[in-house]
């Protein structure tokens, strides 16, 4: 196994490791945007909540992508 | 064209005015008078909410900008780097799929963060009360309020070609007691007419006291 080989191991697990990471902050925003619509009722916010939600299903798509590909 | 300040308005009649008038909310709106389906979470049932302000528009106009940018680097910039970037070892095409991908996810969630921000960083005024909540940045929000009986000073301040090119500024309500947080609504429309309103305001709530 050359060197080139074991770096792009490396950043294979390293590149995981951040999407893992950037999963867990997009839940995080899904659920700041819940407790924050109980401060704030407004006809918008189904539109907003969606919004979280897609940016949560994009970020697994992209880690599960990165797992096939990579 | 996002709406800044929303014209449509209904006139009604309440027992206490003759008019009223009501701002239709929609979702840019940053300067509402007696808005309808609004409500907030420690609203009381006999309160009215008077005003609802968000910071102006133009406020957004950074963050647009930088996801504008984001959002064509992939096409634009990147190819002009990866000409002239000299690497010992070609990267594959699948690390440049999902290097692009995430990169497209991350500038959504900052626009979505930018967006948060601003929608919830809001200022109401009640016949009752003023209420300040800020929605700081992802894990701290703050709520703070004064009682209209507690005001003890108002005033706004707008400074620059950008505030006075689009009418807004930061109002300031100095509350009595040092217990009591002084609040501050910054870069809101028509800071004026903010001023305005809660001296009415406090012009029917001062002599019960």
């Amino acid at each position: 196994m050359d060197i080139a080989s074991l770096i792009f191991i490396f950043l294979k697990f390293l590149i995981l490791f951040g999407l893992g990471l950037y999963i867990v902050f997009a839940a995080v925003i899904l659920r700041q945007e819940q407790l924050m619509a109980n401060v704030l009722e407004e006809s918008f916010e189904p539109v907003l909540r969606l919004a979280a939600f897609i940016h949560l299903a994009a970020a697994i798509a992209v880690f599960v992508l990165a797992l096939l590909i990579l | 064209m996002p709406t800044v300040f929303d014209g449509r308005r209904e006139k009604l009649s309440t027992p206490k005015q003759a008019k009223v008038e009501r701002t239709i909310m929609t979702p840019l709106t940053s300067f509402a008078v007696s808005p309808d389906g609004i409500k907030f979470e420690t609203q009381e049932s006999e309160e009215t909410v008077v005003l609802f302000l968000r910071q102006h528009l133009v406020v957004m106009l950074g963050p647009a900008l930088l996801v504008a940018l984001l959002a064509f680097a992939p096409v634009i910039l990147f190819p002009f780097f990866y000409r002239y970037l000299t690497l010992p070892v070609s990267i594959p095409p699948s690390y440049i799929i999902v290097g692009t991908a995430f990169w497209y996810v991350v500038t959504f969630g900052f626009a979505l963060m930018s967006f948060l921000r601003w929608f919830f960083n809001i200022y109401i005024v009640t016949d009752k009360r003023i209420v300040d909540i800020d929605f700081i940045h992802l894990l701290y929000k703050e709520f703070s309020e004064a009682r209209l009986d507690r005001i003890q000073d108002i005033s706004y301040k707008s400074s620059g070609i950008f505030s006075v090119f689009f009418d807004y500024g930061d109002a300031y309500v100095q509350t009595a007691g040092g217990d009591l947080p002084n609040i501050e609504f910054l870069a809101v429309p028509q800071p004026a007419k903010v001023v305005e309103t809660i001296s009415e305001l406090l012009e029917n709530v001062k002599p019960n006291v």
